[in-house]
């Protein structure tokens, strides 16, 4: 004969049992909820995947070599370019300038900070050209606003990380980078 | 005493009774209890079932994301990434006649208006042949590559012998572009003709299908080439067209093409009879391109060492019978640069007859062409080379590209190898990664491939090339028109006309090779058959077009220093 307080312990234990047993079904049941919910997720990714390669050829399709040639030849018309539109460095666009006339308004000087600093600090005699090369003012992205040399890093990450899909492939000439990279910053 | 007996009759016939009541009691208890058991089985059975369901993976093979989005069949891409074949998934419209399975008509409205709305979405479909597909009763394709919206578009028709299975296919967005590069895949799922054949274990293998494989060529110059060997083709009457690009250095093919071409989306008996490459498989007798190479071999060997030596040029030479002469007498004497710039067969066999059978047949073999074309395609053609040693005669032609015919390709290499400052490296198809180029091997001292370097380029500036000379890009080629041969000897009006030619001469990167098969001379080309008037031009129109793609910018201000053999051409200066 079992003593009540046995009895209490005993019937303690069973119902702890059982709201464990419960609980445990209780998220196995959720678990399994949750990857049918992965698979169904995977399964519409799958198809908007399928989706997306067929627009992907789509547009390959509709923008293949040929037809862009003709439309060159019917609508547009574009030359390969001449030589009079490369400029292989400064050498070849001072070319373009004139010197200074007598009597000249003096030419606008851009100031900038860093390169300021540097001047303070290397302004003795024969170092101060090559310092004075360096005061050019950075380029700046004319959609972003940001300076020249960070966006093409930027865009080359982009460019790497898109290299799988469309646009990437669509980007991988320079200019069409540094466009797409604008966009993607302006957003 | 009767009451006992009537009260024991009346109690046996009670217990009888209750007997009675207590079986039927009994049997209404057992059916009640079957019953109830059976429903517990059942919603016993249904929470198992829910129990399973809930605690257990589904039973049926769940595929991983990678393995579902991996493609049937592996991409092919150009160098910088851009498909050029690629895995469809495509419908097809099947007309399965027994889908009803009663015997009866396969279709629910008449052939005729099946064939009509069907035609309503395909408007090219001829609407009565396929109502008498349709009223034949035999299954069979109506027609493949269906798009979704097409496919739903069949749906609503509401035939259900319209079926529309879903299909693995291949499909080439570019078309007819470099179609005999890329091959097809035929109806058992294997590639032929091109990279499709030679990469088809790679493109079919599971661990290797998901990564695109890469080709040397580049899409847009791809493009341009063909496009200018299709003009180039168009308004010379020719039969046919072949090009070539061949980076110098690496030996990666940027562009190849032959004219005409085939539609892998759509082989038909017209695509297999163009599916013949004649850039790798057929081999020509490339005529006065082959002067340059002998020169070369002449130099190299130090037979030529003065330039300014002059030789006889209006005399034709006799070998046993037989005449070697020029197309028109051009001086009593020519030079080496004079000779090329004007193209003289009298010239290069008197240099190739100085030189030796023996030492050109071994430079010609030391440029491969020998053997067939270096290249992965399947389909390469043994050049005619005559075995043996060469007599004077054999020596002779061959200086001029007569007597021996090797295909298109064999020349773009040895171009290249006469340009790049000597090395000879096989052609190839694959992307070479930078600093990973074959190592070849040496045909020509880097000496004898600057001085080639300077006679191409004279070639363009002053001879028969100058219709190539593409303003600012500095080309360097030479020009050559052979007849075919035919039945009894050379046919006189059919020719084969080449440009072989490399730019920028100061730093040569590129060869490229453009090639007519049987021009005609026709208005555009000044009634002219000749290279210099047909197949100069394409090099003169594909150089500008392709060379910023390439990385090799026009500039006016740079050109190779003809300074020292200037003085040597008459009317240069």
């Amino acid at each position: 004969m079992m003593s009540p307080h046995n009895r209490l312990r005993s019937v303690g234990w069973a119902a702890a049992l059982t709201i464990c047993v419960a609980l445990f079904v209780a998220l196995t049941f959720r678990v399994n909820a949750v990857k049918s919910e992965v698979r169904l997720a995977e399964r519409r990714i799958v198809q908007l995947e399928r989706e997306k390669s067929m627009l992907e050829t789509e547009f390959q399709t509709r923008a293949n070599q040929h037809q862009l040639a003709s439309w060159n030849k019917v609508d547009f018309g574009y030359e390969a370019p001449s030589a009079g539109q490369f400029l292989e460095g400064e050498r070849q666009l001072v070319r373009f300038g004139t010197p200074r006339a007598p009597g000249a308004p003096a030419p606008i000087r851009v100031a900038s900070a860093p390169d300021a600093a540097q001047e303070i600090g290397g302004e003795q005699g024969a170092s101060r050209p090559a310092v004075q090369g360096q005061a050019l003012v950075a380029m700046v992205s004319p959609l972003s606003g940001r300076p020249f040399a960070d966006e093409i890093g930027k865009a080359e990450a982009i460019a790497v990380r898109h290299a799988q899909d469309i646009p990437g492939r669509l980007g991988m000439s320079a200019t069409r980078i540094v466009l797409q990279s604008g966009r993607e910053t302006g957003e | 005493m009767s009451a006992i007996s009537a009260s024991t009759a009346i109690h046996s016939g009670r217990v009888q009774l209750v007997n009675v009541r207590q079986r039927l009691l009994f049997t209404a208890r057992l059916r009640i209890f079957w019953v109830l058991a059976l429903f517990a089985l059942l919603a016993l059975a249904a929470l198992v079932r829910i129990a399973q369901l809930g605690l257990f993976e589904k039973s049926f093979e769940h595929q991983s994301l990678s393995e579902t989005l991996l493609p049937p069949r592996g991409e092919i891409t150009d160098r910088n990434g851009v498909p050029l074949a690629r895995a469809f998934p495509a419908y097809a419209l099947w007309f399965n006649p027994g889908a009803f399975d009663d015997g009866g008509l396969p279709l629910v409205k008449s052939p005729e208006q099946v064939a009509r709305q069907l035609a309503a979405i395909f408007p090219e479909m001829d609407i009565d042949i396929a109502a008498a597909r349709l009223a034949s009763g035999k299954p069979g394709y109506l027609r493949r590559r269906v798009l979704p919206e097409d496919a739903n578009r069949i749906q609503e028709i509401g035939e259900p012998a319209l079926e529309i299975p879903q299909e693995d296919d291949r499909f080439y967005p570019q078309g007819t572009m470099a179609a005999h590069i890329l091959g097809y895949v035929a109806a058992d799922g294997h590639g032929r003709v091109g990279m499709e054949q030679v990469l088809d274990n790679h493109l079919s293998d599971p661990a290797k299908r998901g990564q695109p494989a890469s080709l040397s060529i580049d899409v847009r110059v791809q493009g341009a080439l063909e496009d200018e060997l299709r003009r180039g083709m168009l308004v010379t009457n020719a039969v046919g067209a072949a090009g070539i690009i061949l980076d110098v250095d690496s030996g990666e093919v940027l562009a190849l093409a032959s004219l005409p071409e085939f539609d892998p989306n759509k082989i038909d008996a017209e695509g297999q009879k163009n599916m013949f490459n004649r850039v790798t498989n057929q081999v020509y007798e490339l005529g006065s391109t082959f002067k340059p190479l002998t020169v070369a071999a002449a130099i190299d060997a130090g037979v030529v060492t003065d330039l300014s030596a002059r030789y006889q040029a209006n005399r034709p030479l006799e070998i046993g019978g037989f005449k070697i002469r020029d197309g028109h007498v051009i001086g009593a004497s020519l030079n080496v640069p004079e000779s090329l710039i004007h193209s003289s067969n009298i010239v290069t066999a008197q240099i190739a007859d100085k030189l030796g059978g023996k030492a050109l047949k071994r430079t010609m073999s030391d440029l491969g062409m020998d053997e067939r074309p270096y290249i992965e395609l399947p389909a390469r053609g043994f050049p005619i080379w005559p075995k043996g040693e060469w007599p004077r005669l054999r020596t002779m032609t061959v200086s001029y590209g007569h007597g021996l015919a090797v295909t298109p390709l064999h020349l773009a290499s040895a171009y290249a190898a006469m340009v790049n400052g000597g090395i000879w490296r096989p052609a190839t198809l694959h992307k070479v990664a930078p600093g990973k180029a074959s190592k070849g091997r040496r045909v020509f001292k880097a000496s004898t491939s600057a001085r080639m370097n300077q006679l191409l380029r004279m070639i363009a500036v002053y001879g028969t090339g100058r219709n190539a000379d593409a303003k600012g890009f500095r080309v360097g080629g030479k020009t050559g028109s052979a007849e075919k041969p035919g039945a009894g000897g050379y046919r006189r009006s059919t020719l084969v006309s080449t440009f072989a030619a490399a730019f920028p001469m100061d730093r040569p990167r590129y060869v490229i090779i453009a090639m007519l098969d049987e021009p005609k001379g026709t208005a555009a080309t000044s009634f002219q058959r000749t290279a210099a008037w047909n197949a100069a031009p394409i090099v003169g129109r594909t150089v500008p077009r392709v060379g910023p793609l390439l990385g090799v910018m026009p500039d006016d201000t740079r050109d190779i220093d003809l300074t020292d053999l200037k003085p040597l051409v008459r009317g240069a200066h």
